[in-house]
């Protein structure tokens, strides 16, 4: 299971419902696969259903339950089968977001390590991207001008600061620079969110910083 | 109100039922207007409360969020088990999720999710975790109501108002560590703490 985890107030602006859509859509595929987080968030979830049952409760007229109470019948109940699905290799949402398999995707080669295929969320503010390294290839030293969320879907990589697999969860700010690794043995693929373009410090690819563009949307 | 109902299965022994699991239990079954009708005088005035904290929804968008949350309950009742969850903690779950969409049908997000896709679906749990999550149920109702006020007062706005952290501490004017550190304070008194073992 994964070594790193989204920070606990990350978790709680999830459970509450407040992140932006791409990083609640990054978080819940780690928690997905996480029972420790998925624990956690369920515990703040709990803490919201508490916090909601204090409200002051607001007058709703019987007018309302009559407009439901019509309604009802073009809703019928719907069928539920309760066992829940294993999760599957690639994550529900990106199966959505990807319109296919990995495959499917249109790719953008950065240097001859990196591909980048940007996904479209709809969130105005976030970009959500794959990012697909080659085993043992390295991409280039950058540091973010925001915030950079990853998740390891797939292989690992490795920085300064330490090793990365599978499921493993990593947040980093606008001072942190790295330059990331996949491990030699296979190929990398990671989600991440970014919220401001990346900024290759790498002397090589400085010259792309001015056209790097969040691609939002 | 609480209870223990008496259904053994499959190694679960206990699942806790109250009025409102029974109600949806009914809806589920039956389609019984009668339940649909208790749940609705008992959670819908408090949906209404929860839309009118965010402050940027028009009444008229409350009462539309409550309809949309309450046909909701009723189509989606079956899925509810009551050995996952606590009935009005699967409700919450559905207004928050509706309130969220709503902002961003309002905002013109125009996205192919919805905000049920980012929120994992409740485990089944397994006799031992069911017990600890009854108990991290009750201990987190019974505590809530003791927290400082400036604690209280912040996770209102984070759950509620739906407010992002930075957004709080913007808004009243604090460092956004302050935000955060008194989130922590209020989380360690009502016992909801990172469990992070090295392997699992």
């Amino acid at each position: 299971m994964s070594k790193y985890h989204p920070e606990q107030d990350l978790l709680t602006e999830y459970a509450a419902g407040t992140l932006p859509l791409a990083q609640s859509a990054c978080v819940s595929i780690h928690v997905e696969r996480c029972g420790q987080c998925r624990r956690q968030v369920r515990q703040l979830t709990e803490l919201g259903a508490s916090l909601f049952e204090h409200l002051e409760p607001v007058a709703v007229g019987d007018a309302q339950l009559n407009a439901v109470l019509a309604r009802l019948d073009e809703e019928t109940p719907l069928a539920y089968d309760n066992s829940r699905a294993a999760p599957e290799s690639t994550p529900a949402i990106l199966q959505r977001l990807m319109r296919g398999d990995f495959s499917d995707l249109t790719w953008k080669n950065i240097g001859s390590s990196l591909r980048i295929s940007y996904l479209q969320t709809g969130d105005p503010r976030h970009e959500l991207a794959l990012y697909h390294i080659r085993a043992g290839g390295r991409i280039p030293n950058h540091t973010h001008r925001g915030n950079e969320m990853t998740l390891v879907l797939q292989g690992g990589f490795s920085d300064a600061d330490g090793n990365y697999h599978e499921g493993d969860f990593l947040f980093r700010g606008p001072e942190d620079a790295h330059a990331p690794t996949a491990l030699q043995s296979e190929d990398c693929i990671c989600l991440a969110v970014l919220d401001a373009p990346l900024k290759f410090t790498d002397w090589r690819f400085r010259w792309m910083n001015p056209f790097l563009k969040l691609r939002a949307v | 109100m609480l209870r223990v109902a008496d259904k053994p299965e499959s190694g679960v022994s206990e699942a806790r039922t109250d009025e409102w699991s029974e109600c949806l239990g009914l809806i589920a079954k039956n389609q019984d207007r009668a339940a649909f009708t208790r749940l609705f005088r008992h959670f819908a005035p408090l949906m209404k409360a929860y839309a009118l904290s965010g402050s940027t929804l028009s009444a008229n968008h409350a009462d539309e969020l409550v309809q949309e949350v309450m046909l909701k309950v009723w189509q989606k009742a079956g899925a509810f088990d009551a050995r996952k969850a606590a009935a009005s903690t699967w409700i919450y779950t559905i207004a928050r999720n509706c309130r969220t969409d709503l902002y961003r049908r309002l905002q013109k997000f125009d996205t192919p999710l919805s905000a049920e896709d980012v929120s994992p679906e409740q485990e089944d749990p397994d006799a031992f975790s069911l017990l600890q999550q009854q108990r991290n149920r009750d201990k987190i109702r019974e505590l809530v109501n003791t927290l400082p006020t400036e604690q209280a007062q912040i996770l209102a706005k984070v759950y509620m108002e739906g407010k992002s952290h930075s957004e709080v501490a913007g808004e009243m004017d604090i460092p956004l560590g302050t935000v955060k550190s008194r989130v922590r304070l209020a989380l360690q008194k009502l016992a909801i703490q990172i469990e992070r073992k090295p392997h699992e």
